[in-house]
């Protein structure tokens, strides 16, 4: 009897623990402790390839010290501002942080350090046009999200920039394209042009 | 050697409505040899091969089967060769769910009127050139792909790609001018089965071809487009292969041949209005569209479902998706043999019920796959529901031969197009639209395989009944041979014209099930061909 109590507490312990594990897993839950800007002016419109981007983040002083005194690494992302993210369920916005598919392209990861951090990044081919921001998560030694900053505001209307993705065309693959597209017409036609010949010929004789 | 006793052999013969409907009727269960004909396998009288001999490539019998099977696979590669790359489409395009729904209607829209035409292609030009023609006209609008811009590009691109599956027509003509009836069934059965088994090679195919391409150093807003060129090729190669490999008929090319002048051509008109005012038919386009439609509709979603619901990889989710569609290879002949097990005990009632059953457990699979929030759970989910879906496909067919024998072909036909009409249709409903997401599509799809699946309860033939009702007991009016002579009016009567279809009313007696003491072996019993 004595037992089981015991197996039940530590059973409702244990799962209450999960679930504040669970609770802290949400973006609601972070900390805006991080100071960040980019270097895109609003409404810009950026070649993904070409283009650059400069980042700056570094510790909001306002917070008690102290604060960041589990803070480990930070990384920098590329992050759909609302616009992209209609009709797309893809790129939806979630309050559980593992379900979130806000931001899916990184820009950087650093050691976090509290003075003004700097980086300058080009834009990778791989980007989608969309309409974005930028946001920096800051990670504890567990690699749990603690604390993030954003470059906008807390609606995402404000500094938000565009970039225009690469085509992913190329003139040879057109060229190559249509080579073998009349090929095909070509060897079709030929044949029966050839059969219906030798057919008459045949009927012919 | 040896016939195939017993098993599937309804001749697909008729399956454009406008082949001479008594060219060949089967004096007697038992089909002679012509001893005479030199080929590989035996043969009969019009040089048909009376053995299906699978691992053989012998002119021009099973030569003919894998020419036919692998072009109609390669065009189902080619359809559904950018469903398990969309997750790289939808941004390089800057599609939105809307458009990547409408792409999969498109797919699926465009054969429905290519495999109607494709039937009179095949009359007048033969299944050869209809096939070669299809694959390789088709081809350029695969290598279009590299193209693509934007949203409607890719829909456009899609719509004519998707022309291709009317390869399935020739598929099934071209057997038919090979085989005999006694074993057309396994035959063809077996080679829509295996080039249905395309729409889930693709899903793995291509993300392996798009990892290979950008290890080569492309990117992947372009190594997509890369890939898109293996299936186009794989149009061209098949392409050739059937023009120098193939044959039309096993003595030769229809163009060299003399035609056979004697025997009489039915009427397209009469048999187009006994196919349409037989409501039967009706029925079974609804049902296809929700055991072959879905399982379309699958094929153009269940890769990107993965990919975002789980998080995986595009590779893993491409092999997930594959297994979907690969399971045709036994789930679809699978439901015509339990199709024709039933019959034997029950009859024509047993098979409506194999049917019933079978197409309703893939909906309510379908169902739970949508509401399984677990990886493992949603695969096992999704396996059964494939099972399920594509055995009621290979059960369909187990049925259709009886609904008409002056028709069977344009019966056909219709219930292949109603199968894409379903698809298109399901994918416009619920996975177009934004508000829907694509688990609640599942589970909405699911729930309306279970409706569609109903109305099978009210398909009633009155010499062997329905699920639930009994056959008529009028002596006239519950004969077979009732039946399928009242398709012929009294002056066709008086000429004859109906003798093919009393043959097959007296075979069909099988279809009453243990009731019948000592019913022949029918030639036209059941396919498992879809």
């Amino acid at each position: 009897m004595g037992l089981s109590a015991i197996l039940f507490v530590a059973s409702i312990l244990l799962s209450s623990f999960a679930l504040s594990c669970y609770a802290s897993g949400t973006f609601s839950a972070l900390e805006k402790s991080l100071l960040v800007t980019s270097s895109p002016k609003a409404g810009h419109v950026l070649k993904a390839g070409e283009a650059n981007i400069t980042v700056t983040w570094s510790f909001n002083k306002t917070f008690q010290a102290g604060t960041d005194s589990t803070y480990k690494t930070v990384k920098v992302k590329l992050c759909y501002a609302p616009i992209s993210q209609e009709d797309r369920a893809w790129r939806k916005t979630k309050d559980e942080l593992k379900k979130d598919r806000t931001c899916q392209h990184k820009i950087v990861s650093r050691p976090y350090s509290p003075s003004t951090n700097t980086f300058t990044w080009t834009i990778e081919r791989d980007i989608p046009s969309a309409t974005y921001f930028v946001r920096a998560y800051v990670f504890d030694a567990e690699d749990k999200e603690v604390a993030y900053g954003q470059a906008t505001d807390a609606a995402k209307k404000s500094h938000l920039f565009e970039v225009e993705a690469i085509t992913g065309r190329h003139a040879s693959l057109d060229v190559a394209s249509v080579c073998f597209s009349v090929f095909a017409i070509v060897s079709l036609a030929g044949f029966f042009y050839l059969e219906k010949r030798k057919a008459g010929s045949s009927m012919q004789k | 050697m040896g016939d195939i006793e017993g098993s599937p052999g309804s001749s697909m013969h008729g399956v454009t409505g406008r082949e001479p409907v008594l060219a060949f009727s089967v004096a007697s269960p038992i089909v002679l040899t012509d001893p005479t004909a030199k080929f590989d396998l035996p043969v009969d009288s019009e040089h048909k091969a009376k053995v299906f001999k699978l691992f053989s490539f012998a002119n021009p019998h099973m030569r003919t089967f894998h020419l036919s099977w692998i072009s109609f696979f390669t065009c189902f590669v080619s359809t559904f060769a950018a469903a398990p790359l969309v997750p790289i489409i939808r941004d390089n395009l800057n599609l939105t769910k809307g458009d990547v729904g409408n792409a999969g209607v498109a797919s699926v829209s465009g054969s429905i009127f290519s495999r109607l035409v494709m039937g009179a292609v095949c009359d007048l030009l033969g299944p050869r050139y209809g096939c070669a023609f299809v694959i390789m006209l088709t081809a350029p609008t695969v290598f279009c792909m590299s193209f693509v811009a934007d949203a409607s590009g890719y829909i456009a691109v899609r719509f004519m790609i998707g022309f291709s599956l009317a390869t399935f027509v020739t598929c099934q003509y071209w057997m038919s001018t090979m085989f005999n009836g006694k074993i057309i069934g396994t035959v063809n059965g077996t080679a829509a089965g295996w080039g249905n088994m395309g729409g889930g090679a693709t899903q793995l195919i291509m993300p392996l071809l798009y990892d290979l391409i950008q290890r080569f150093g492309a990117t992947p807003f372009t190594a997509w487009r890369i890939a898109f060129f293996i299936p186009g090729w794989l149009h061209v190669i098949m392409g050739i292969l059937v023009l120098t490999l193939g044959q039309d008929l096993p003595d030769g090319n229809l163009g060299a041949l003399q035609k056979k002048g004697d025997v009489s051509k039915d009427k397209f008109s009469k048999v187009f209005w006994y196919a349409v005012t037989n409501y039967r038919t009706w029925i079974f386009v609804l049902l296809y569209g929700y055991s072959m439609g879905v399982e379309l509709s699958t094929d153009n979603v269940i890769a990107e479902y993965f990919f975002d619901r789980f998080d995986l990889k595009l590779q893993t989710a491409g092999i997930i998706a594959a297994t979907f569609g690969m399971a045709n290879l036994l789930a679809r002949p699978f439901g015509g043999y339990a199709s024709d097990v039933a019959a034997q005990r029950f009859g024509m009632r047993g098979r409506l019920w194999t049917l019933w059953i079978l197409q309703t457990l893939g909906g309510v699979f379908c169902i739970l796959l949508g509401r399984s929030n677990s990886l493992p759970i949603a695969v096992t989910m999704m396996i059964i529901f494939s099972v399920g879906a594509q055995a009621a496909c290979g059960a369909t067919f187990g049925i259709i031969p009886f609904i008409s024998r002056r028709s069977l072909g344009i019966i056909s036909g219709m219930t292949g197009a109603g199968g894409n009409f379903g698809s298109g249709l399901t994918q416009l409903l619920f996975f177009t639209s934004s508000q829907i997401s694509t688990a609640m599509g599942l589970t909405y799809m699911g729930i309306m395989i279970v409706a569609c699946t109903m109305p099978v309860t009210l398909v009633h033939f009155p010499q062997w009944g329905s699920m639930f009702l009994p056959p008529s007991r009028d002596v006239v009016k519950g004969s077979e041979e009732h039946y399928y002579v009242s398709e012929w009016t009294e002056d066709e009567k008086q000429q004859g014209m109906h003798q093919g279809s009393v043959k097959f009313a007296e075979n069909s007696r099988s279809e009453r099930g243990r009731r019948v003491a000592s019913a022949p072996t029918p030639p036209y019993a059941t396919p498992n061909h879809a």
